[in-house]
């Protein structure tokens, strides 16, 4: 060995350093700039309604109290909701997996003739928006599916970002890939479903992700269509249901001895931070899960590291 | 195998040049079994309701519909853009937008970059999860706590004035001009590590051999970012932005609609803000309006989309269509 | 043989208890409701509604608003198919304006309703219900009094001051604006900090949405009228001159004032951005001495400092008017309080969609009796309250589980009852109808501070502050007129204000009235449509009333 490779080598060596501590650094400031106001919330969560109102609570209840939790959980109701929410986002994200994976991967094949109209129809269903009343009308009064189950599941089958998230994956992918298992005598479904999707892992996961996110987080399609059935009520719905309720608790009060006696029981902050909590813990719940496929890349790129 | 298939996939490979359209298509069915359903789906509910523009020239009633409510030609865009207020949002929304859209961007790169350097494993995955935690806060809560933040007394301008940065403390919740970044800075608050997944998952289809390459060609940290990292996560990347750019005229609504008082106004209401004051906002709904406001975004955002895709495809980047 | 005996009572049991499941003489339904205020679904089990379905067939299946009302309103007016019974909140108008509900007046007679027809008819009550065309849309959930009205205290706008400040003043209360901010700059030089070191903020003023009211009505109270909305009514003038104040120079005094007290410090800047939690904290941390608002509107901040035990933080309302020097030396007569005001257009509507309109109003009857009332308000005798010589009492258990919102939900119809026409005031044996409102019940909930308090105040209840309530005007109260067909004036109107005030009020001394006339010159053009419409309004309703 040189010395001046030696020299190379130790320039890079403290570089090598001095980098991950830096970027070290930098990640915890972000994370404590994060993780404050969400333990903030947290803190919340677990206070004293009465005492929370007051303000100025750091990362630690001040009054323990498991009141906001009680409160949410005590409704029966809750449970069905819960129900509701699960097997609509598990249906929905299959669904649309399915669907959009597959649509994704004919948009991805450039000898296709169709790909062209079709891409451009489908992107601008992004773009283009007929209003709230207009896609009212057609779900509740043409197609008649408002106060039913499937008001959830068959307008939310697909959705163009994550088509076009998958297509732009699949064009990474090397088209050596296609055109062998062609020369095998594999027509498009099964160089799809044999060689393309299970390639598509990490993708995949990040687009079931978005899909289970936003379709665990909806509340909208329930207000539309199915306030009226108690039933069909998701667990977002019966929770902005309570925040309302309990934003109005005091002016609802027609003397103030019962303003008074209803607003000592829950106090807002702390129900709306328990119900940003209750929200996140499902999906705190699937990620890691999912996360292992984001770092698959990683654990290659780290072996040789 | 059946022999169907090995007829059929030689023709597939090398097309005959001057195949008919139908005939191409006749050998495309498998591709068009995964793709026409959805054409169909996509007609049926998202171009299906576009009667509903019409309305946009209508002084629209429910009672009487489409029928019977009376034309008025462009009296609803007339009097939108007759407006001030209107012309205000207009400005508003794209100001807050391209905002968002170049810090959200750049902040997502950077941490996504910086993310994809960490060796420790734990340590990678506990930054992610933290990170994409305000995803979850609802917005209420969020703004909430920003008014706190950014108040005349709060940590931000107690720190300003210690470090005598500023003589007194900035009135950032109520100067209309700092409204537009306000919402830009909590925005990349909330939506950053969020925003960092589909890069990180761009990131682990860069194939491993090219750092291999990339060190063994002597390339240190920086070079290895700038010449095998981002050259591969490019295509996500103009995907995303051209996407976003025909997004322009979408700034949120939520945020904006918690985060405005009086002093801001002239600097806050989107035109989403805008739509729902004049066509909800009093006893009798000016549905027009509405559509009107919403039709005018489509139209603008689809133009901005073919624009920037028109100029992606002349740079011989990768394109959205 | 005796088993034929148990199965002959069984089946005389069964037989005896149909017809009186279906003593309305029809069979079970199941009615669709939507209310325009967000609300609690009842348990299955609820025991009211149990009773309303036993005895008179009615089942309810209840949405509550769950985004903005205004938007729903809209999406349910697009719709085909709308609830049978059909409450649209603070925006009914538009229930009424899209053609949504049916006329009630052909079902209302005093044969067939003896309880509406007497509810709607006292009075001549009618004429100020009904519309131009003489059709009855809305029967008001609120507002309609049997016998006495009760005062304890006001629940409607006033300025409002700290327990301790005047405790400190030695229980001397302040009459007029000058006395009132002179009184916090005084407290505020002696004690600038609370004992544990914040800062006192003098006056808060909270601009946020539609509660901007803080911040806009206080004129018209100033210059001795009860709450007409954003206008002012000389009602002694038989034409009831109508007049927007804001951009009045008797306007321009109290903003003037505000101003004043802004650099004296009495006012933060923060208050014009601060949304109404934040203002809900600041004022249960007991650090704003004084603020103009409505006293439902900051009932849980009350409930946490009382819960806390800080009572000398605890506000008290005050009917404050302008100082003669601001008003050409004219001495003003104060008049918070007004005579009780139908709350016109608010309350159920009985929808087009609905099959049963008869039977609805039937239902409305029924719980109108003075059976049903109590059961609606208090509950059932025993269980919910007890009586002692003729007086209906609750013990503090009683009282406090109305409040509880889980017990509300197994306990309570709320969202019915809420909606729906009632009796307010005192029945015809003297109890209050409202459990809140019976003496007995008011004065063992008041904390010993408070009587301690008002007894060094000389005054029994906090209503002795005020004016006994004048007698209400023929318009009603002019915030109820629905501005739909001004709409877009009524809010520039309104939008100019939101964003003028808050710059007069903190703007330097010596612009101040640059800016006050460019803020008039503003508003001028959407004030002068509102006027006219106003006044246009208010005599169209004087002249039904009165004849």
């Amino acid at each position: 060995m040189t010395a001046a490779n030696l020299h190379v080598k130790k320039n890079k060596k403290r570089r090598d350093i001095a980098f991950p501590i830096v970027n070290t650094i930098i990640l915890c400031l972000l994370m404590f700039v994060t993780l404050f106001p969400v333990l903030n919330t947290l803190a919340y969560s677990f206070n004293d309604g009465m005492d929370a109102v007051k303000g100025g609570i750091g990362i630690w209840p001040r009054v323990f109290s498991t009141d906001a939790y009680k409160e949410l959980l005590a409704d029966k109701a809750v449970y069905q909701a819960f129900w509701i929410s699960l097997s609509k986002t598990v249906i929905t994200t299959l669904l649309n997996l399915f669907w959009t994976s597959m649509l994704a991967y004919a948009l991805s094949r450039k000898e296709y003739v169709l790909r062209k109209f079709i891409t451009t129809v489908l992107v601008l269903t992004m773009y283009v928006n007929a209003g709230l009343i207009p896609n009212y009308l057609l779900i509740s009064t043409t197609l008649k599916l408002s106060k039913s189950y499937w008001v959830y599941i068959i307008p939310t089958m697909f959705s163009c970002f994550n088509m076009i998230v998958i297509r732009t994956y699949i064009l990474g992918l090397p088209e050596a890939l296609v055109e062998s298992a062609r020369i095998d005598g594999a027509g498009d479904l099964r160089a799809f479903f044999q060689i393309i999707l299970p390639l598509c892992l990490p993708v995949m996961a990040t687009v079931a992700l978005f899909v289970a996110v936003g379709s665990w987080n909806s509340w909208f399609d329930t207000y539309l269509y199915n306030g009226s059935k108690k039933n069909l009520y998701t667990l977002q719905y019966l929770l902005r249901m309570k925040l309302a309720t309990t934003q109005n608790s005091s002016n609802a009060a027609n003397s103030t001895a019962d303003a008074l006696a209803s607003a000592s029981r829950v106090a807002p902050i702390t129900v709306r931070s328990a119900i940003s909590v209750v929200s996140a813990v499902p999906i705190l719940i699937v990620y890691p899960f999912l996360q292992k496929y984001f770092v698959t890349g990683m654990a290659l790129g780290s072996v040789k590291g | 195998m059946s022999t169907v298939t090995k007829a059929q996939s030689p023709k597939a490979l090398t097309p005959k040049k001057k195949a008919g359209f139908f005939q191409r298509l006749g050998r495309q069915w498998q591709l068009m079994i995964m793709s026409v359903p959805m054409l169909l789906y996509v007609l049926l509910f998202n171009y299906g309701p576009l009667w509903g523009w019409l309305t946009a020239f209508q002084d629209y009633q429910p009672k009487k519909g489409l029928a019977g409510s009376p034309w008025v030609g462009l009296d609803n865009f007339k009097f939108l853009f007759g407006r001030e207020d209107f012309r205000l949002a207009i400005r508003n929304t794209l100001a807050m937008s391209v905002i968002n859209l170049v810090l959200g961007t750049v902040s997502a790169v950077l941490l996504a970059v910086l993310l994809n350097e960490v060796r420790n494993r734990a340590f990678k995955r506990t930054v992610q999860t933290v990170t994409y935690l305000p995803h979850f806060l609802s917005m209420v809560i969020v703004v909430s706590m920003a008014q706190n933040i950014f108040a005349s007394n709060g940590p931000i301008n107690q720190l300003l004035v210690s470090l005598h940065l500023a003589k007194e403390p900035i009135f950032f919740l109520g100067k209309g001009e700092y409204f537009w970044w306000l919402v830009g800075v909590i925005n990349v608050w909330k939506e950053v590590g969020w925003n960092t997944i589909i890069y990180i998952a761009a990131m682990t289809s860069i194939d491993p051999c090219l750092y291999e390459a990339a060190s063994i060609d002597g390339a240190g940290r920086f070079q290895r970012i700038l010449h095998v990292t981002l050259p591969g996560i490019k295509s996500t990347f103009m995907v995303l932005l051209i996407m976003n750019i025909g997004h322009l005229m979408e700034a949120g609504f939520e945020i904006q609609y918690l985060l405005r008082s009086g002093l801001t106004m002239k600097y806050s209401d989107t035109i989403d803000v805008f739509a729902l004051i004049y066509s909800f906002g009093s006893s009798k709904p000016h549905y027009a309006y509405g559509t009107a406001a919403g039709m005018f975004k489509s139209v603008v955002g689809i133009i901005l989309l073919f624009g920037a895709n028109k100029i992606a495809q002349a740079l011989d980047e990768d394109t959205l269509i | 043989m005796k088993k034929f005996i148990a199965i002959l009572l069984t089946l005389c049991l069964i037989l005896s208890l149909v017809p009186m499941a279906l003593a309305e003489g029809a069979e079970p339904i199941t009615v669709t409701v939507f209310r325009g205020d967000p609300g609690d679904q009842p348990t299955e089990d609820n025991k009211i509604y149990k009773k309303i379905e036993d005895e008179l067939g009615i089942k309810f299946e209840i949405e509550f608003l769950a985004g903005n009302l205004d938007e729903t309103l809209g999406l349910k007016i697009a719709d085909d198919v709308y609830p049978d019974l059909f409450d649209g909140g603070n925006s009914a108008e538009t229930l009424e304006n899209a053609e949504v509900l049916i006329d009630l007046l052909p079902y209302i007679s005093e044969e067939k309703t003896p309880n509406l027809y007497k509810h709607i008819y006292t009075n001549d009550r009618i004429k100020q219900l009904t519309t131009d065309d003489g059709k009855l849309y809305i029967i008001p959930n609120y507002g309609i009094n049997y016998n006495d009205q009760i005062q304890n205290y006001c629940n409607g706008p006033a300025f409002f001051i700290q327990k301790q400040v005047i405790a400190w003043n030695n229980y001397q209360v302040p009459k007029t604006l000058n006395e009132y901010f002179d009184l916090i700059e005084r407290f505020l030089a002696e004690n600038p900090t609370t004992p544990d070191g914040t800062p006192y903020q003098g006056f808060a003023i909270l601009c946020e949405g539609w509660r901007h009211f803080c911040l806009i009505n206080p004129v018209q109270h100033l210059m001795g009228r009860p709450n007409d909305g954003e206008v002012l009514i000389d009602v002694n003038d038989p034409g009831f001159h109508t007049e927007t104040f804001i951009d009045k120079p008797y306007a321009k005094a109290y903003y003037a004032k505000l101003n004043e007290e802004y650099h004296k410090g009495l006012i933060s800047k923060d208050t014009f951005v601060m949304n109404y939690d934040q203002y809900i904290a600041a004022l249960s941390n007991g650090t704003v001495l004084g603020m103009f608002d409505q006293t439902w509107d900051f009932g849980t901040a009350t409930a946490s400092l009382e819960t806390s035990g800080m009572y000398a933080n605890t506000y008290l309302a005050l009917p404050l008017v302008y100082d003669p020097e601001y008003v050409d030396g004219k001495v003003i007569e104060e008049h918070y309080l007004n005579g009780t005001v139908m709350n016109k257009d608010r309350g159920f509507g009985i929808s087009t969609s609905c099959k049963y309109p008869e039977r609805m109003v039937q239902l409305m009857e029924t719980l109108l009796s003075d059976e049903w009332q109590k059961t609606l308000q208090w509950g059932f005798e025993g269980e919910d309250y007890s009586v002692e010589n003729g007086r209906m009492l609750m013990t503090r258990e009683q009282y406090v589980n109305r409040s509880d919102a889980q017990w509300q939900r197994a306990n309570q119809a709320k969202a019915i009852w809420e909606s729906m026409p009632k009796k307010q005031g005192t029945m015809d044996d003297g109890n209050a109808w409202d459990p809140g409102n019976q003496p007995e019940i008011y004065f063992e909930q008041m904390s010993d501070y408070d009587k301690e308090f008002y007894s060094a105040c000389g005054v029994k209840k906090p209503a002795d502050f005020f004016n006994p309530p004048i007698e209400l005007a023929p318009y009603g109260e002019a915030w109820q007129i629905d501005k739909a067909p001004i709409d877009i004036d009524y809010n520039d109107f309104l939008a100019i204000q939101d964003r003028w005030l808050p710059t007069i009020i903190t703007c330097d001394p010596a612009e101040l009235d640059a800016n006050w006339d460019a803020f008039v010159a503003e508003i001028t053009p959407s004030a002068t449509v509102y006027t006219n419409f106003m006044q246009e309004q208010v005599l169209k309703l004087v002249e039904q009333a009165t004849n």
